[in-house]
């Protein structure tokens, strides 16, 4: 974690990207998303806290000391599958309890009645109460809410007309397309008006024009001040909606801020990654290390390489510690050399477990 | 969004109508909850012909009843002579009114309620998949606790749907019989009886908190439908069998019969009507309290064992 340190969250927090992100001398990551109102970014109390928050399933860890703060806007939530994505968003909406840290919405315990009242929760889950109707749902989900019988009537027409379902929330939730349970689930969230929105892959399982659409509707949500916080798989539908995203992995936020800023950073800070290479070819020879650590130095993205004690027993292995910018240069550039000259690669490994879940997005591979 | 309207119109915002009102507190979401699973049981045609055949005791009782009065005031003293072999009409109806306790007393709710356990074994077996089961097994949660309400409210709403169908099932048909006792016989029933309405409503609530949390217990833990009537009965029939042969086969002690939850509702029910141990057949029971006892550790682990589920709801979900 050491070398990404700016960028990623290394056990004491994340830490901001630049501008979009101020960062408190507690070092957490402060970000607006993307938000038309320049008023809603200055609240005092941001919409959503995380404080060093962690939570254990047994020995594994789910979240591992993330801390965030969120204020209006659309915030992206990006992570492989076990990067800890959906157990932040249930640490977020009070659905469990962090076993260290706090979790805050609008200054309240997220546990708490009161804070629920600010959060809409749209689950990836989609498993209802078959024989009821979409409208029953919603208007059930309303009453849980705390309205009246009235009130909740009302809310439940005017979220389903919003979300496109008012012509079908008659029929039966058994009958529903998965698109159509989107919409559904996106209504049970919106119903309260939270000031929160915790979205849980909202656009998996949509068509294209219904995607257009809860795009749509999701950037008018944060220009009315709501606090959007979705989460997905793919970086690429992420960057659709927004341009602020948390990537997390191995329960951990590695990194918080736009893609850019994410990959510009990424360039600034030196790479540690460990190669182990064949000390001689099978015709005997040089010592292959040796001209490895001189061809790398040569790399103009390399900044230094470390030659490190042979392990016992692997005397024919040669170890090097390379420190390099500009990843994607350099792992271009290394994989060249290594062709070209021949060089027996043994092992190739990215020391900073977070750099290598960010490189793994954003290099098109995985976290 | 998706209605054809709005599409390639400026996007519009969400209106809503300010909230001026109060929030209802938590504690008011328990009854939607119930009601949801409630809805969700009578929708099921199954349920309905559970408990038709359920008021098949009840109208057996209803009825005899009301016929053993009829009797009463048309036979009189008389004899009827039926071929060779000739009947004493008031001897037959006290035989078949002490046999089946068919006369208003404690014994005639006390084993009503009993007589339907079967019934509500199976409505319950069947409730607590379709109320809790499908939750936990389709990951529903979620939904309910994303909303302003604790894991308590959610329990104590599905809670209460069970409860409503243990009391529809047992104490207001108790009640039924009670109130057509007294207006087919006399008035006075209700005041000199009224010991007997307590009783019932007492049996009602042990069966009620007892059968909720096992149901709720059982429910949260299995899931399914087949597995859940499987358990129940086991725990419900098996344990009866055993419980018999070890006490009346085997002629060991008669604390045996503890393992036998039905029975120990039976008992407790009983204490509750203010029966005494003469009233119990076979004779040869535990005393009502450690059945009380009994129930009550069985409930309390249940609580527990529920407490504990759904603090583990995110791996359960």
């Amino acid at each position: 974690m050491s070398e990404l340190s700016s960028i990623a969250a290394a056990g004491g927090g994340n830490r901001g990207v630049e501008k979009e992100f101020s960062r408190d001398p507690k070092g957490s990551a402060k970000t607006s998303g993307r938000s038309r109102d320049p008023a809603r970014q200055l609240l005092p109390t941001p919409v959503l806290l995380c404080q060093r928050v962690s939570k254990w399933y047994g020995p594994v860890i789910g979240v591992n000391q993330v801390t965030l703060e969120l204020r209006p806007g659309i915030t992206g939530l990006v992570g492989s599958n076990g990067a800890g994505k959906s157990t932040l968003m249930r640490l977020i909406t009070g659905h469990v309890r962090p076993d260290i840290g706090r979790v805050e919405v609008l200054g309240r315990d997220a546990w708490s009645a009161a804070a629920k009242r600010h959060i809409g929760y749209c689950p990836e889950v989609d498993s209802f109460y078959e024989e009821m109707s979409g409208r029953q749902f919603i208007e059930t989900m309303a009453r849980l809410s705390g309205y009246t019988s009235g009130e909740a009537r009302r809310r439940t027409g005017a979220v389903l007309e919003r979300v496109g379902m008012s012509g079908r929330a008659e029929r039966r939730l058994r009958g529903y397309s998965k698109g159509m349970r989107q919409r559904i689930k996106l209504a049970q969230a919106m119903l309260h008006d939270p000031e929160l929105l915790v979205l849980d892959e909202p656009l998996s399982g949509i068509d294209p024009v219904g995607r257009a659409e809860f795009i749509s509707l999701f950037r008018d949500l944060a220009d009315q001040g709501k606090c959007l916080l979705v989460s997905s798989h793919e970086l690429d539908e992420l960057q659709k909606l927004t341009d602020h995203v948390a990537v997390m992995a191995r329960g951990r936020i590695a990194a918080v801020g736009s893609v850019a800023q994410i990959r510009d950073r990424l360039d600034d800070h030196p790479l540690t990654v460990r190669v182990d290479v064949a000390r001689t070819t099978e015709e005997g020879g040089k010592d292959r290390r040796r001209e490895l650590a001189g061809a790398l130095l040569r790399l103009p993205d390399v900044v230094g390489v470390e030659l490190l004690d042979d392990a016992p027993g692997e005397e024919d292995v040669g170890r090097l510690l390379v420190r390099a910018r500009n990843p994607r240069t350099f792992f271009q550039d290394l994989t060249r050399l290594v062709l070209e000259e021949w060089f027996e690669v043994r092992r190739l490994q990215t020391l900073d477990e977070s750099a290598e879940a960010v490189l793994g997005y954003l290099l098109g591979g995985r976290g | 969004m998706g209605d054809s309207s709005g599409r390639g119109a400026a996007p519009e915002l969400l209106h809503y109508r300010p909230w001026k009102g109060a929030f209802r507190p938590p504690i008011a979401a328990v009854w939607p909850i119930a009601r949801t699973g409630l809805l969700m049981l009578l929708r099921r045609r199954l349920f309905w012909g559970l408990y038709a055949l359920s008021m098949m005791i009840f109208l057996m009782y209803f009825f005899g009843q009301y016929l053993l009065a009829w009797f009463q005031t048309q036979a009189g003293e008389s004899r009827v002579v039926v071929g060779l072999l000739a009947i004493h009409p008031g001897e037959l109806i006290e035989i078949l009114a002490d046999k089946l306790k068919l006369n208003g007393s404690a014994a005639t709710y006390r084993n009503y309620i009993h007589y339907q356990g079967y019934m509500v074994m199976i409505v319950l077996a069947l409730a607590g998949s379709v109320l809790i089961g499908n939750d936990f097994r389709y990951g529903s949660l979620p939904f309910y606790l994303s909303k302003p309400l604790s894991r308590r409210h959610y329990l104590l709403g599905k809670g209460l749907a069970v409860a409503v169908f243990i009391n529809l099932l047992t104490t207001l048909p108790a009640l039924a019989l009670f109130v057509e006792y007294g207006l087919i016989y006399s008035w006075d029933h209700f005041t000199r009886n009224s010991y007997l309405v307590a009783g019932i409503l007492a049996y009602g609530a042990v069966l009620t908190v007892s059968l909720t949390l096992i149901l709720l217990a059982t429910a949260v833990w299995l899931r399914r439908t087949v597995p859940l009537i499987m358990t129940w009965t086991a725990l419900f029939l098996l344990c009866r069998q055993l419980a018999t042969s070890l006490v009346d086969g085997l002629h060991l002690d008669p604390r045996w019969r503890l393992i036998d939850l039905w029975n120990n509702t039976w008992l407790v029910g009983g204490a509750c009507l203010q029966m005494g141990p003469e009233a119990f057949d076979p004779a040869s029971q535990p005393r009502w309290v450690e059945a009380a006892l009994v129930l009550g550790g069985v409930s309390v682990a249940c609580l527990s064992y529920l407490a504990l589920r759904l603090r583990a709801v995110e791996i359960v979900g």
